[in-house]
């Protein structure tokens, strides 16, 4: 069977699965007790990304933050979960922000968001524009390329080398933000599985009572992380 | 027609860090009092409670403690030639919303300005004369000094609960403290906080480089605390979710831990929540107000407050936006440098300088928001403005706010940004990076000014207020001397690696990077109308029943923080409103 | 069964009054303790004074209703005692009461019409107040208190108990000791505390134990069990005096500011101790909270001030106990068992490694009476629900501890309380996942 264009492809879904296999193997050690297997990426059922938008997140994303070497990838921190769900609450509509027009997509970057667009538009905007290029210049779209070509298209967007409407210009940047967000996010929000991203940075996330450290100094803080819901890691 | 509520005596728009004090003071002389406040009600618990405060997502980035700029925001140009566009998400400050202000998650830095800061504009000319003073330069003195504030920044240091050591005790400089401050009558409240190993290094550099180190001066509970009020704080335990959140444990100085309690028990005093002022309101002669209008959430209507005393402490931008939609003070016209309201808009400038050390440990999740060792070795007093060619100065400081990985993760420059070289530098460098920051002035120029916006509106069909607002080479000159002055300190510390981010000549405005929530000025104190929109107890000029409050009475921003000295002449005010103005209303200059 | 119960209670209830009538007992209503003079007048606010310190709001107000109006649901072993209007109204209320029909109520538990109060109106204590203040609290209650017209619920116990004249025995038992006061003599500061805590403040209506009939055992300071702590409502009234006094570490003054503010550098007041601090304490003048805290502490006070303000109070260190624990603690070794894991994840913030908590506003929780009681509800209630000491007068903060029900399962909390419990020189008796699961099926503490 070939990869359906726009679909996840066969290799997207086995990193979903690779992905899954070992958060589970993760979720039977003994400091995550509270940690139940989450359902797999492809199981998961989705608030906000349509099928061609969740096969570029789950690609995009897994370049961003890559699963090889130390460290958890995004796939493991389950980030495209993380950005679904931000981009279907608040966050994706743009509800605290002022969206009231007129709008000057094109006015200097200094002065902020003026995109009409709200975060979840520019995802829905941006990802088939950004998929076109891709084809038209890779011949397939980005969850279709091969993880060098992957790279080299996003650094061009990262650059500026994908000519865009100024509308979704951003998009390189927000979509960057929003993979750190899911990456390091309490794990309440979708990502950082397991709180993995904590561990191999160091960070003991949601204690937040440190008072007899600030002078045991240059001692590096052995504890490992607890989460708002009471996850230990 | 608007509903309309039974008239109090006093009320308060905004209930603050400002509003607060107004409210507990006022209500001491009995009078029927009524807060504002456009924001919900916040108390420690529910609203900051552990561990659901615990959360960088929702207040760090989403921000969730703010203002809402859905509901009301300011549009921003750089230069008159540039159309202003709505400030549409939160970048460069944060304003609060809600009880408590931006009181609940500031981060605690409490200074009081230095003598020669308020009166600037003396202090140059005396010492260098008029002409170091450049054309579109338009700062002053303050109408008040020093020596007059002094017992007023004390009092609210002690309703505050500020944690630190006095360099200048009446006079005597006392080594460990700041000495090139002010003087105090008395030391601070609680001692200072222990300090982390960046302020350590940091502190010991200083040392050797001959300066001055001192504890920076924090709104933090060193220790368990209870205020003139009876209110109470704990010891903070160096949470690291401290600025932008409101403090689980009680150590934080806000509204909550030393006001709000204590004000909510008097039987005279009432506050209402999710309720916008939208005007003030004015009686037929145009000489006083006879209330305020505003929007009440709950029943989607306005509502006619009426008062015979009118404080407006609704934060900076708030209030001139106010003054702005109801006409006080003659809106200020930079063609012709005539009218008041919305002169002398001021920032901040900023700098500094990070540091990586592959050995060291720096926990920066072990922190609070005012922690850390400074110097003010390069303050406004402490320099040759002649000789350097800028007016300014700048205090650094050094230590851990919070290790939150969203939001504070240094990476040396040529770390990638993204992809297995980014995944790799975070292992590599969280924990091991520490800062040092300059904290600099930011003069009041003619052409950095507030007005009505012409193309955008609010919710209510208000327009929106306009900030037309970009650095001058004085400031960014003021920059570049830290610069200089701070890299030989940085590289004697032998780190790994360092680098460098002072902005310098050409640098524009940028709204999108949090830079500070320190807006100042627009309805600035002077000594004559003409000169600004409110006298010196910070009564309006034309309407001499409203007071107003806050940074917006500053004439041009100092070196520092603004909270310790707003702080300070709220109480300086509803000082002389309660032995002055209240026997006799009338206006006090 | 309860039926079988019942009438046995019953035989044994009427066995005794048999016995009764044979030696036959006349009720007698107890003379005046003072002889006052008739046109003597009380001070100004003496009247109020005594109704605060005597707590007659929190028992004779419903819930929402008209202070002293009646009409509070007081539970009993027995059933439901309703409590009675003792505004100055005709009708509902004691309008119609003289002078000598209040002290008899007051003394003896007696009506007019010579029937018998229910012992929830605790004249075990009232009995020692002074003349002088029963007047005063008679003349404010007839003259200082709006009349309000309040019909309240009658209570209606099942057989026996609602033969009021059962009551005899029980009374006759109970009101063993004489009407007035008699001072210890210490000191006049610790006979004035001895007055208050005896008479008006009936501390002993709590903090004293109870014997087989539901009688205070211990209702002044000459005897052994006074105030050697008592149970309510699953609560422990930790002892206050005798060798077993759980303050025993207290000062006088930190004594005299719990009682003032609820507060003090060692504990918070909770459950019904935080009432009689809303409700009563909180009104008394420093003299008065200070006099109690020397007589329970049998020393006098060395101020006059309670709950100064303007205060940096440093924090405490571990102490012999809590070195160790703290030691361990702060260490923060990955492989530490669950419990201190546990303590670290979740209250190390507030009240520390050293088990310390922060003067007057995070309680110790090293040899705390709550967390070492062998009442575990409070304890767990207050991981699971949180706590809070009320806004006082001079403490107007409300001190709010935050509730962990989301955050721990039963089973968290329970290894969270046995490390509590054997802590910091802790050495109280483990509890189980299901000691937890019942106090998180019933209701909050706040």
């Amino acid at each position: 069977m070939t990869d359906i264009p726009g679909l996840p492809s066969r290799r997207s879904f086995l990193k979903g699965s690779a992905a899954g296999v070992a958060l589970s193997a993760l979720a039977t050690s003994a400091s995550a007790e509270k940690a139940e297997a989450p359902v797999s990426l492809e199981d998961y059922k989705r608030e906000f990304l349509n099928d061609a938008e969740w096969a570029f997140v789950m690609a995009a994303t897994a370049r961003l933050i890559p699963s090889e070497g130390d460290g958890p990838g995004a796939i493991e921190a389950r980030v495209p979960v993380f950005i679904d769900r931000q981009l279907a609450g608040d966050y994706g509509s743009a509800e605290d922000w002022y969206m009231e027009g007129p709008h000057d997509a094109s006015a200097s970057p200094q002065l902020g968001w003026q995109t009409p667009l709200t975060p979840a538009e520019v995802y829905r905007q941006a990802i088939p524009a950004f998929d076109a290029w891709c084809s038209k210049t890779h011949g397939d779209v980005f969850a279709g390329l091969a993880a060098s070509q992957q790279d080299e298209a996003l650094t061009a967007l990262q650059n500026g080398d994908v000519e865009l409407q100024p509308e979704v210009r951003d998009f390189f940047s927000i979509l960057l933000a929003n993979t750190k967000e899911g990456y390091f996010a309490d794990p309440m929000y979708g990502g950082n599985h397991g709180m993995q991203s904590w561990v191999y940075i160091g960070f003991p996330g949601a204690r937040a009572a440190f008072r007899e450290w600030p002078e045991r100094h240059n001692i590096k803080y052995p504890l490992g992380p607890v989460s708002i819901s009471g996850e230990r890691a | 027609m608007a509903r309309q509520e039974k008239k109090k005596d006093v009320v308060i728009v905004g209930l603050g860090w400002t509003g607060a004090i107004a409210g507990i003071e006022l209500a001491q002389d009995g009078l029927e009092i009524v807060a504002l406040e456009r924001g919900p009600d916040q108390s420690t618990v529910p609203n900051f409670k552990y561990p659901n405060q615990i959360d960088e997502l929702k207040y760090g980035v989403r921000l969730k403690m703010m203002q809402k700029l859905s509901q009301q925001t300011v549009t921003v140009r750089r230069n008159e030639d540039e159309t202003a566009r709505p400030y549409r998400k939160l970048g460069s400050f944060l304003p609060g919303n809600g009880v408590g202000g931006a009181g609940t998650h500031w981060n605690g830095l409490n200074w009081r300005p230095m003598p020669e800061e308020l009166k600037l504009k003396s202090y140059v000319i005396e010492n260098w004369g008029e002409d170091i003073i450049a054309e579109d330069m338009t700062i002053g003195d303050y109408p008040v000094s020093y020596d007059e504030l002094e017992p007023y920044f004390t009092q609210f240091e002690k309703v505050a609960g500020i944690s630190g050591y006095a360099g200048n005790l009446n006079g005597e400089i006392r080594e460990g403290g700041n000495p090139f401050e002010g003087w105090r009558s008395e030391d601070f409240p609680m001692p200072p906080l222990p300090r982390t190993w960046d302020s350590q290094k940091f502190h010991d550099a200083c040392i050797a480089s001959g300066y001055h180190p001192f504890p920076a001066p924090a709104g933090i509970a060193s220790t368990a605390y209870v205020n003139p009020y009876g209110m109470q704080m704990g010891p903070c335990n160096f949470c690291g979710f401290c600025e932008r959140y409101g403090c689980y444990q009680y150590s934080k100085s806000s509204p909550q831990t030393t006001i709000l309690d204590a004000l909510k028990r008097k039987p005279n005093f009432s506050y209402r929540t999710h309720c916008e002022v939208l005007r003030v309101e004015m009686a037929e002669d145009g000489k006083t107000a006879t209330g305020v209008t505003y929007f009440d959430e709950e029943a989607q209507e306005e509502v006619f407050q009426p008062a015979d005393l009118v404080i407006l402490s609704s934060y900076q931008l708030n209030n001139v936006h106010l003054m702005l939609v109801s006409g006080i003070g003659e809106p200020y016209n930079p063609a012709t440098g005539k009218g008041v309201t919305g002169k002398n808009y001021a920032y901040q400038m900023n700098g500094g300088i990070s540091m990586f050390f592959e050995d060291d440990n720096f926990n920066p999740f072990v922190g609070h928001g005012a922690n850390g060792t400074c110097i003010d070795d390069f303050a406004i007093n402490q320099i040759d403005f002649g000789e350097e060619g800028f007016i300014g100065g700048a205090y650094w400081r050094s230590g851990t706010f919070n290790g939150q990985p969203i939001r504070n993760m240094p990476l040396p420059k040529g770390t990638p940004a993204w992809g297995a070289g980014w995944k790799e530098g975070i292992g590599r460098w969280y924990g091991h990076a520490m800062s040092i920051g300059s904290h600099g002035s930011n003069l009041a120029y003619a052409n950095n000014y507030l007005d009505l916006d012409p193309n955008y509106t609010d919710r209510h069909g208000r327009p929106l207020m306009r900030m037309t607002f970009d650095w001058h080479d004085n400031d960014l000159r003021m920059n570049q001397f830290m610069k200089s002055k701070m890299e030989p300190l940085a590289k004697s510390m032998n780190p790994d690696i360092m680098q460098v981010g002072f902005k310098g000549p050409g640098a524009h405005y940028d709204v999108r990077p949090y830079q500070t929530t320190h807006n100042t000025g627009g309805h600035i104190m002077s000594e004559t109308p003409q000169e600004g929109v409110v006298n010196r107890y910070c009564q309006a000029w034309d309407k001499h029943n409203v007071f107003v409050m806050g940074a917006g009475n500053f004439v041009q921003n100092t070196q520092y923080n603004p909270t310790g000295l707003l702080g300070g002449l709220a109480y300086w005010t509803v000082q002389a409103i309660r032995t002055q103005y209240l026997p006799n209303p009338r206006p006090l200059v | 069964m309860k039926t079988f119960l019942r009438i046995l209670a019953g035989l044994v209830v009427v066995g005794v009054i048999a016995l009764l009538a044979f030696v036959f007992v006349p009720v007698k209503r107890s003379a005046p303790t003072q002889n006052l003079a008739a046109d003597w007048q009380p001070e100004e606010g003496q009247g109020q004074y005594v109704m605060y310190a005597g707590d007659c709001v929190a028992c004779h107000t419903a819930e929402g209703g008209e202070p002293l109006a009646g009409g509070r649901p007081i539970e009993s072993p027995m059933g439901t005692i309703w409590s009675t209007n003792i505004t100055p109204d005709p009708k509902t209320g004691i309008g119609g009461w003289s002078l000598d029909d209040f002290r008899a109520a007051m003394v003896d538990g007696l009506m007019p019409d010579g029937t018998h109060l229910y012992p929830a109106m605790p004249y075990e204590n009232f009995r020692f107040m002074s003349e002088a203040d029963i007047r005063a609290l008679y003349d404010y209650l007839m003259n200082g208190v709006e009349p309000e017209e309040n019909r309240v619920q009658a209570t209606q116990l099942a057989f026996p108990f609602n033969q009021r004249w059962g009551l005899r025995a029980w009374n006759w038992m109970a009101l063993s000791h004489e009407a007035g006061f008699k001072p210890l003599g210490a000191s006049e500061m610790q006979d004035r505390g001895q007055y208050l805590v005896e008479g008006a403040g009936h501390c002993a209506a709590c903090h004293s134990p109870r014997n087989e009939l539901m009688m205070q055992d211990g209702v002044t300071a000459s005897q052994k069990t006074f105030l050697a702590g008592g149970v309510i409502d699953g609560w422990e009234a930790p002892a206050l005096y005798g060798p077993n006094s759980t303050i025993a570490g207290w000062s006088v003054e930190e004594t005299a500011n719990y009682l003032a503010t609820g507060r003090n550098a060692h504990s918070a007041a909770n459950g019904e101790m935080a009432l009689v601090v809303e409700h009563s304490l909180q009104h008394l003048t420093d003299a008065d909270n200070l006099a109690i805290a020397a007589f329970l502490k049998g020393k006098d006070a060395e101020t006059t001030e309670v709950a100064g303000v303007m205060k940096a109070m440093p924090q405490p260190e571990a102490d012999a106990a809590g070195e160790e624990t703290a030691a361990m603690l702060t260490e923060a070794s990955p492989d530490m068992p669950l419990g201190p894991r546990l303590y670290l994840d979740n209250c190390s913030g507030c009240h520390f490694v050293t088990g310390k908590g922060a003067p007057e506003i995070f309680p110790e929780l090293e040899n705390n009476p709550m967390v070492v009681s062998a009442e575990v509800g409070p304890l767990i209630s207050v991981i699971l629900n949180g706590a809070e000491v009320p806004s006082t007068e001079k403490r107007p903060m409300k001190l709010v501890m935050q509730g962990y029900a989301e955050r721990l399962d039963d089973a968290e909390v329970a290894e969270l309380v046995n490390f509590l419990r054997s802590s910091w020189g802790n050495d109280a008796a483990a509890i189980a996942a299901e000691d937890v699961a019942k106090v998180r099926a019933a209701q909050s503490t706040h």
